[in-house]
C-alpha cells in the first residue's frame, strides 16, 4: 500500500519537476521579449493538460473538480481560460499551424463583438435550460444536488473544455481500444443518441477546428464555462476580492493601438478605457497585450496590490532572468 | 519638366537667377552650419568621439548628398516625405531611400513669400523656396514626395510641390479612435503602397516588409536608448541629442543606428564615471510645439544652451525630435496583412500632432507631455510656436492649464524663420531660465 502511495508521489514530483524545468528553459532560451510570455503560456497550457489527464484518471468525481476550479476562479478569474484550459490549447495549436503557414486571421467587426458579448449570457442560460427542454422532468429530480450530478450532465457542459483527449472511462470515440474524447464530446453523444453520436461529434470537431483556424480563440468568445467565470468579474461587489487584474497607467499610454490588435479575444477595452482597472469579462489574461506594449510600466498585471508582470521596452534584448 | 503654363502655382524664375540665389544661400548656410557646430562644440568641450560623425552628417551638403546621387545612378529611387506620418517602412521595403524634406533654411522664406502670403507657416514657405531654387539636395534628388495632409499649410504645400514632382498625398483622419478611421487610413496606405511599387518597380513582399520593419526596430531601439540616457543628470547637451535625432531623417538609417549605439555606449560609460556635460543642477528645459529643424532654425536650442544662466534641453515634444522614431511597429504575426496593419497603426495612432482631435480634447498629447515631464524631471517648458502655425498656437491654452495644475512653468515663444528677433528672444529666454534657476535652488 505505502509503496503505491510513494510511487504516486514520485510520479507527481517528476511531473512537477519537468514542468518547472521546461518553464525555466524557455525563460532562459527565449531572448525575444515579444514572444517570451506566449511561449511560457504554451508550456503552462501543455502542462495543465497533462495535469488534467492525471486528475481525470484518479477521480471521476467531476463535480469535485468543477467546485475546485470555480473556487480558484474567484481569485484568478478567467486566468484559467488563458493559461490552463486544454480546449484553448487545441485552439492555440491550430492557430500556431496557421501562423506557420503565414496565413492571416480574420477579426470580427467591433459591432458583432459587442453583440456576442451579450449573446454569451443567453447561450449560458440555454445550456442550463437544455436538459429541461429535452427531457421530461420528474419532481424528484428538482433538487439541486440531483440536478448537478444527475442524468442531465450540466456539470459536463461546464467541464467540457477540460476533457482530455485520452480518457480513462468508456467513450463514444474509440481508436485501437484507446478511449478518445474531445471537449463536449460526451455531452453531444449523450444528447444525440447512440446512432448519431459519431457524426455529431465529428461535425462539432470539424467546426471548432476550422473556425479557430480563421478566427483566433473562436470558441472562447462564447464558451459557457468562461462566461460563468466572467460573471464573477462583472459585479462590482466582488471588487474587494484580490483578483488578478490588468491595470493601465493613463499617462504612459499614447494609444498606439498595439494592445487592441494583438488581443486574441478582440477586447477593445484595453485600448478604449482611459486608465485604471481594465479587466473585463472577455479578457482571458493571456497577457499578450502586456507583452507587446512598447511603453514601460504602462500595462501591469496586479494581484492584491502587487505587480506580477508589466510592460517593458521590448526592443531591448532580454536579460537572462 | 512640365510646361510653365500647366503649372498651378509656380512663378517663372530664370535658371540663372535660381543658380545665383542658390549659391549665395548655400555659401551662407554652410558658414552658418559650421558656426553652429563650433558653438555646440564650445559649450560641450569634453564631447565624446562618436559625436563627430553626426557633426559631419549634419553638414547637409557633401558626403550624404554624393552617396544618394551614386545610389540613384545605380537605379535606386529616393522618396521624400514632409511629415512623420509617412510610413518609412514601406519606402525601405521597396528598396528606396527615405529622406525628410521639410526645410529649416531661413533665407528661402523670402522666395516662398512670392507665392504664398507671409502669414503662412514658415516651414511651408521655406520648403517652397527651397524647391524653387533647388537648394536642399534631398528635396532635389527625391523622385516623389509623400505629403500627409496634416494641417492647412501641408495641404496646399502638396499642391505647390506637385508643380515640379509627383506628389502622393496621404489624408490622415482627424479622429483616430474609431474603426472607420483605421479602415480609411489603411486604404490610404494601400494606395500609397501601390504607388511606391509602381515607381520603384519593386513589389513589397512580406519578406521585404519584415526586413524593413526589423531595420526600423533597431533604429527605434537606438533612438529610445539615447532618450533614456537623457533622463538623468545631463551627460549629453540637448542640442547635440536633437542633432542626432534629426540626422536620422536624411542619413542611411542602418549606419545611423550603428553610430547612435556607439554614442550611447560612450555616454553610458560617462554616466558610470559621472562625467556630466554641464552642472547637474542646470535648469532642465523641455521644448514643445512646432518643429525646430536643422540647420537654420536652431535658434531656440542655441539660445537655451548658450544663455546665462545656462539651461539644458532634456526633452522635447517635436515631430522633428523625441517623437520621430520613438514608437516601434508592433507586429503580432508576421503575415503580410498583420504587418501592414501594424505599420498603418504605428504612423497614425501614437502620433500626438495637434492636427488630431478627440472627445477628450487630444488627451494623448497631454499625456505624452506630462509623462515626459515626470520622467525627465523637467523644470520648465518652452512652448515653441511659429507664426502661422495655428494648431500648435491654439492648443497652447489647453497645455498651459494642465501644466499649471502640476506646477510646471511654461513660456510661450512665438517666432518666425528670421534672425532679427534673436536679441529680443534671448532676453526673454534668459529671464525664464533665471526664474527656473531660482526655483531649482529653492
Amino acid at each position: 500500500m505505502w509503496l503505491e502511495v510513494l510511487s504516486e508521489i514520485l510520479k507527481l514530483t517528476i511531473f512537477a519537476g519537468l514542468a518547472l524545468a521546461g518553464i525555466l528553459a524557455i525563460l532562459i532560451w527565449k531572448k525575444d521579449l515579444k514572444t517570451k510570455v506566449s511561449y511560457l503560456r504554451f508550456f503552462v497550457q501543455a502542462t495543465a493538460m497533462t495535469a488534467f489527464f492525471f486528475i481525470f484518471s484518479y477521480t471521476t468525481q467531476l463535480l469535485l473538480i468543477l467546485v475546485v476550479i470555480f473556487a480558484l476562479s474567484i481569485f484568478f478569474g478567467r486566468f484559467f481560460c488563458g493559461w490552463l484550459c486544454p480546449f484553448a490549447l487545441y485552439l492555440d495549436l491550430v492557430a500556431a499551424v496557421r501562423k506557420a503557414f503565414k496565413i492571416r486571421y480574420w477579426n470580427f467587426p467591433d459591432k458583432l463583438n459587442k453583440f456576442l458579448n451579450r449573446f454569451r449570457y443567453a447561450l449560458l442560460i440555454f445550456f442550463i435550460a437544455l436538459p429541461f427542454m429535452l427531457e421530461k422532468i420528474e419532481p424528484w429530480q428538482w433538487s439541486l444536488a440531483k440536478f448537478l450530478i444527475g442524468p442531465f450532465k450540466l456539470v459536463s457542459v461546464l467541464l467540457g473544455p477540460v476533457e482530455p483527449l485520452v480518457i480513462p472511462w468508456e467513450s463514444s470515440l474509440k481508436l485501437y481500444n484507446i478511449n478518445l474524447s474531445y471537449p463536449y464530446a460526451s455531452v453531444i453523444a449523450f444528447y444525440s443518441g447512440e446512432n448519431l453520436a459519431l457524426i455529431a461529434i465529428s461535425i462539432f470537431i470539424a467546426i471548432t477546428l476550422a473556425s479557430s483556424f480563421v478566427v483566433r480563440r473562436f470558441w472562447c468568445r462564447f464558451c459557457p464555462t468562461g462566461v460563468s467565470f466572467a460573471v464573477l468579474n462583472r459585479f462590482k461587489i466582488f471588487r474587494w476580492i484580490p483578483l488578478l487584474r490588468l491595470n493601465k497607467v493613463e499617462e504612459k499610454c499614447t494609444k498606439c493601438g498595439i494592445c487592441k490588435r494583438v488581443c486574441p479575444a478582440q477586447v477593445t477595452d484595453v485600448y478604449e478605457v482611459k486608465g485604471g482597472d481594465i479587466t473585463t469579462s472577455m479578457c482571458m489574461l493571456c497577457l499578450r497585450c502586456v507583452e507587446m506594449c512598447p511603453y514601460e510600466d504602462c500595462l501591469k498585471l496586479n494581484m492584491a496590490g502587487k505587480t506580477l508582470f508589466k510592460s517593458r521596452n521590448w526592443l531591448e534584448p532580454s536579460k537572462i532572468e | 519638366m512640365k510646361n510653365s503654363s500647366d503649372k498651378k502655382y509656380s512663378i517663372e524664375i530664370s535658371q540663372k537667377e535660381a543658380e545665383e540665389i542658390r549659391n549665395a544661400i548655400k555659401a551662407a548656410s554652410l558658414k552658418v552650419m559650421d558656426e553652429y557646430i563650433e558653438r555646440m562644440k564650445k559649450s560641450w568641450p569634453n564631447r565624446p568621439e562618436a559625436m563627430q560623425y553626426f557633426y559631419d552628417i549634419a553638414k547637409f551638403f557633401g558626403t550624404r548628398e554624393r552617396e544618394i546621387q551614386e545610389a540613384k545612378e545605380e537605379g535606386k529611387k529616393v522618396i521624400g516625405y514632409t511629415c512623420m506620418l509617412a510610413p518609412i517602412e514601406l519606402i525601405l521595403a521597396a528598396d528606396a531611400i527615405p529622406v525628410r524634406v521639410s526645410s529649416g533654411f531661413y533665407d528661402p522664406v523670402k522666395l516662398g513669400n512670392r507665392i504664398v502670403p507671409v502669414e503662412v507657416c514658415p516651414v511651408v514657405r521655406s520648403t517652397i523656396g527651397v524647391e524653387m531654387i533647388g537648394l536642399s539636395p534631398y528635396l532635389k534628388l527625391s523622385d516623389a514626395l509623400i505629403t500627409p495632409l496634416t494641417c492647412d499649410g501641408m495641404t496646399k504645400l502638396s499642391e505647390i510641390l506637385s508643380d515640379s514632382k509627383p506628389v502622393w498625398t496621404l489624408y490622415p483622419p482627424r479622429l483616430k479612435d474609431s474603426e472607420q478611421s483605421m479602415f480609411f487610413w489603411r486604404e490610404e496606405l494601400r494606395t500609397l503602397k501601390a504607388k511606391i511599387e509602381k515607381l520603384t518597380r519593386t513589389k513589397i513582399t512580406a519578406k521585404k516588409l519584415k526586413a524593413a520593419i526589423e531595420i526600423m526596430h533597431k533604429a527605434t531601439r537606438a533612438f529610445r536608448r539615447l532618450q533614456e540616457i537623457r533622463k538623468d543628470a545631463p551627460v549629453i547637451m540637448g542640442r547635440d541629442a536633437m542633432l542626432v535625432n534629426q540626422t536620422s531623417m536624411w542619413d542611411d538609417i542602418k549606419r545611423w543606428t550603428e553610430k547612435t549605439e556607439e554614442l550611447c555606449n560612450e555616454l553610458e560609460r560617462r554616466i558610470r564615471e559621472k562625467v556630466w556635460a554641464c552642472p547637474p543642477d542646470t535648469p532642465r528645459v523641455m521644448i514643445a510645439g512646432s518643429p525646430a529643424i536643422w540647420p537654420d532654425n536652431w535658434k531656440l536650442p542655441n539660445l537655451v544652451e548658450e544663455a546665462s544662466p545656462q539651461g539644458v534641453i532634456v526633452a522635447d515634444e517635436l515631430c522633428s525630435g523625441d517623437r520621430f522614431l520613438f514608437d516601434p511597429v508592433g507586429v503580432d504575426e508576421w503575415t503580410m496583412d498583420d504587418m501592414f496593419k501594424a505599420v498603418a497603426e504605428r504612423y497614425l495612432l501614437p502620433s500626438t500632432c495637434p492636427c488630431f482631435t478627440s472627445e477628450d480634447g487630444n488627451k494623448d498629447r497631454v499625456n505624452w507631455l506630462t509623462a515626459r515631464i515626470e520622467e525627465r524631471r523637467v523644470d520648465g517648458v518652452i512652448y515653441h510656436v511659429f507664426r502661422g502655425c495655428m494648431l500648435y498656437a491654439m492648443e497652447y491654452m489647453r497645455i498651459k492649464r494642465v501644466l499649471d495644475k502640476i506646477n510646471v512653468p511654461v513660456y510661450y515663444l512665438d517666432t518666425d524663420y528670421t534672425r532679427e528677433d534673436v536679441g529680443q528672444i534671448k532676453t526673454r529666454v534668459e529671464a525664464f531660465l533665471e526664474m527656473l534657476k531660482s526655483r531649482v535652488e529653492f
